[in-house]
């Protein structure tokens, strides 16, 4: 299998167009140079006649009064060329009597008067026979000989009879030059149209490729999953290339939307989990109730009666034990459990809280709270709890030794708590679905703490915020308006 | 293009017809004080139109009345409009004069003076090249004579053969005719001829204002001394001008203006002589005559 050539459209569509162009103007012009090279001979070998003939006019009468210098000096001005002015070369030429004796010559010293012309072979006598022997005006080419000519040959008349005849030999040379000068201005013209032709390649390709190019990097991203940042190819014209490009386009957004609706449906099938587990909770804890209720109201009807008290209070124990034991299991389910918060809930507690829980492991806690007078006991239970799952997770996102920050303060009206610490820090996947519930990277996590954190913080109309660097550690600010800290009931099952 | 040879050589071959073709005379009204026509023939190189020019209004000055000259290629066709009054004066060869007909309606009026004599002779010319050395070696070959009229390019080298018991028809295997003194050099600087009787005036007028036209050409044969072509009047034109006419041609050598003139002529000047000088070019014609008798 050949490997696919790895050449890209934008230089392929104009080096294409470039050759068509080029070997178009080539075959044209070559055409044309061979066209004008047979049109620049059949000029030459009429002008070869036409000036044999008007010599021929012209020599009549001094053929019959036997002025031959008139005869030569007809011939030697045709023969006279402009110094540079022209490129029609007269080889030789000649006037001969009819039986082929020389009554003027070019070339006078070689070709004497009243003698046969002195031809140069056996092939140029043969044509001078012929000539004579059929009198009429004829054209010769004899483009092998050293200086070659194309002759123009014509009788001279007088009344009915032929009294000589006129030969006129014009150069050839002129053709390969006029020949060699159109080519040049048809290779001009073909360079013009390859240049041109390459420019408008370039052009249409560049208009053809760049949403193609475009198309190729989002099809790229959709092949990556990324959705979000998709590059919006833009068509210029209402051609295929417009119609892919907007197909794509809308397949793009399908694509997008269709994932922020399974994002919601998977936020939507959380939610209904959680509701089993809380109509699981209620459905526990309101089955004893209704025994509960009814061994109350015994005892309140009779309150002096010992019997009624002996068999009802076991029961009351019974039922509220059992709850008891429920919301324990729970929880312990949530990892809520543990310790026991002072109504008045002061930040302190939460400092003494942390200290016991990291006993002796090599970890500093740095406490650093600036609340004034607005009591640090002022924040509520379930602010606390937030907090204290923040300081929780930080102290054991420390491997072995290190440090946990704690700031609270009042910063643009608002309270703010920053926990950080040193710790392994959370990775890329795992922030993004940090909040959700019964997510969890731990064994023993329920899942349930940073997504009590969140429900708090959301409800109270603040805003939580994650910084973190996987090995460097995490940092998580929650900011509250000031009077939210009192304010609205958590749907949950924390406080 | 392709048209441009051929027109050119259409002007080209035009003007060679003219030029060879005898034109017929202008009519011209004949009128009181009509200007002087002066006929120019082939003793002089008439080709330099400027200095005629100048001569022209020189010799208009002297003479106070409007001057012509009139060319015409060869000498009868001048002595016909002398006959027929179209021309008043002619510079013409010494043999027309010297027939009958000449010496009855012509006039000698100047004969100019060349190297100090009023007289010339005639060349025998080959090419410079040309293996000839002689007259007699010409034998055979193409001969170039100027003019049927003229001494020095038709009498004297027919003569000569006549002395040699020869005529230019058996000696010779071609001749023809130039017309012009000029030509018969081009013609044999060319090649066209193996040889040329030229006037020796105008010989040397081109070796000394066309050196590279008559250095191809070498001086075999030199005649004897003959009268210089002289200028003459029609018998007919009146006292008054014939007068001025000598008067003004005489004064040439006097003022600077035609000592100019002269100089460009290669000429010494004018003067008036004896028609004896030309008793040479009757004797010849005798000679002929007593050849073909």
């Amino acid at each position: 299998m050949r490997p696919p050539r790895a050449l890209s459209l934008s230089v392929k569509l104009p080096l294409t167009l470039t050759a068509v162009v080029a070997g178009v103007a080539f075959a044209i012009g070559l055409a044309v140079v061979v066209q004008e090279r047979e049109r620049i001979r059949h000029d030459l070998q009429d002008r070869a006649l036409l000036v044999a003939k008007s010599i021929a006019a012209n020599v009549s009468e001094s053929i019959l009064r036997n002025d031959y210098w008139s005869a030569y000096k007809a011939l030697a001005l045709v023969a006279e060329r402009d110094p540079g002015a022209e490129r029609t070369r007269v080889v030789t030429g000649a006037v001969l009597d009819p039986q082929g004796r020389v009554l003027a010559h070019l070339d006078p010293g070689e070709n004497p008067l009243g003698q046969a012309l002195a031809t140069e072979g056996p092939f140029e006598r043969r044509r001078v026979g012929e000539l004579l022997a059929r009198p009429q005006a004829s054209v010769f080419w004899d483009e092998a000989a050293a200086d070659a000519y194309v002759e123009g040959a014509v009788p001279v008349r007088s009344a009915d009879s032929v009294i000589g005849y006129v030969l006129l030999r014009l150069s050839t040379e002129e053709i390969a030059a006029r020949t060699r000068a159109a080519a040049m201005t048809v290779l001009g013209i073909a360079l013009v149209l390859g240049v041109v032709g390459s420019a408008l390649g370039a052009w249409i390709s560049r208009r053809m490729v760049q949403p193609l190019r475009a198309l190729a990097g989002g099809m790229e991203s959709v092949g990556r999953g990324e959705f979000s940042r998709l590059p919006s190819a833009t068509a210029r014209d209402r051609d295929e290339i417009g119609v892919l490009v907007d197909s794509f386009n809308r397949m793009a957004a399908e694509l997008a939307e269709k994932r922020v609706l399974e994002q919601e449906l998977r936020t939507n099938e959380r939610l209904a989990a959680l509701g089993r587990v809380a109509a699981g909770v209620a459905h526990e804890v309101n089955n004893p109730l209704a025994g509960l209720l009814a061994s109350l109201d015994n005892m309140r009807r009779q309150p002096d009666d010992p019997a009624v008290q002996a068999r009802y209070l076991p029961v009351l124990e019974r039922g509220l034990n059992r709850i008891r034991a429920v919301v324990q299991a729970l929880l312990a389910e949530l990892g809520a459990d543990a310790p026991a918060l002072s109504d008045s809930g002061c930040l302190n507690d939460l400092r003494e809280l942390m200290i016991a829980e990291i006993g002796d492991r090599p970890i500093d806690l740095l406490w650093d709270v600036k609340l004034a007078d607005v009591g640090t006991c002022a924040i509520c239970r379930r602010v606390q709890h937030a907090v204290l799952n923040l300081l929780r997770n930080a102290v054991q996102a420390i491997p072995e030794a290190g440090t946990v920050r704690f700031r609270a303060a009042h910063e643009d009206g608002r309270l703010v708590f920053e926990i950080e610490d040193d710790g392994v820090g959370i990775a890329e996947p795992d922030l993004e679905r940090l909040f959700d519930p019964f997510y969890t990277t731990r064994p023993a996590g329920t899942g349930l703490g940073l997504w009590i954190t969140y429900r708090v913080v959301v409800g109270m109309k603040g805003e939580i915020e994650v910084k973190s660097e996987p090995g460097r550690g995490s940092r998580f600010s929650i900011r509250l308006p000031m009077a939210a800290p009192v304010a609205g009931p958590l749907m949950g099952a924390a406080e | 293009m392709s048209g441009r040879l051929s027109r050119r050589e259409a002007i080209a071959l035009l003007a060679a017809t003219a030029a060879m073709g005898g034109a017929p005379a202008l009519a011209v009204p004949r009128r009181v004080d009509r200007e002087v026509r002066f006929g120019l023939t082939a003793v002089v190189v008439r080709e330099n139109i400027r200095f005629f020019d100048r001569w022209r209004a020189y010799l208009e000055s002297r003479i106070g009345r409007g001057l012509r000259f009139v060319q015409r290629r060869s000498y009868r066709e001048i002595m016909e409009l002398l006959e027929t009054g179209d021309l008043d004066f002619a510079w013409i060869c010494g043999y027309p004069y010297v027939q009958a007909r000449g010496r009855d309606i012509l006039e000698l009026v100047a004969v100019p003076v060349f190297e100090g004599a009023p007289l010339y002779r005639s060349y025998i010319i080959v090419a410079d090249d040309s293996g000839h050395g002689s007259l007699a070696e010409l034998r055979g070959g193409v001969f170039a004579f100027s003019d049927p009229d003229s001494n020095s390019g038709y009498l004297v080298p027919r003569a000569m053969l006549a002395r040699m018991g020869e005529n230019p028809e058996d000696f010779f295997r071609v001749t023809f005719f130039t017309y012009n003194h000029a030509e018969t050099v081009q013609a044999v600087a060319a090649r066209v001829a193996d040889g040329g009787a030229v006037d020796s005036y105008v010989w040397e007028y081109l070796a000394r204002k066309n050196p590279g036209l008559a250095g191809r050409t070498r001086v075999i044969g030199r005649s004897g001394l003959y009268g210089f072509p002289p200028v003459v009047a029609r018998r007919s034109v009146g006292g008054g001008l014939f007068r001025a006419m000598r008067g003004a041609l005489l004064a040439m050598k006097n003022d600077p203006e035609g000592q100019v003139l002269l100089n460009d002529l290669a000429l010494d000047g004018f003067g008036v002589h004896d028609p004896a000088i030309f008793d040479g070019i009757r004797d010849l014609t005798g000679v002929l005559a007593r050849a073909k008798g």
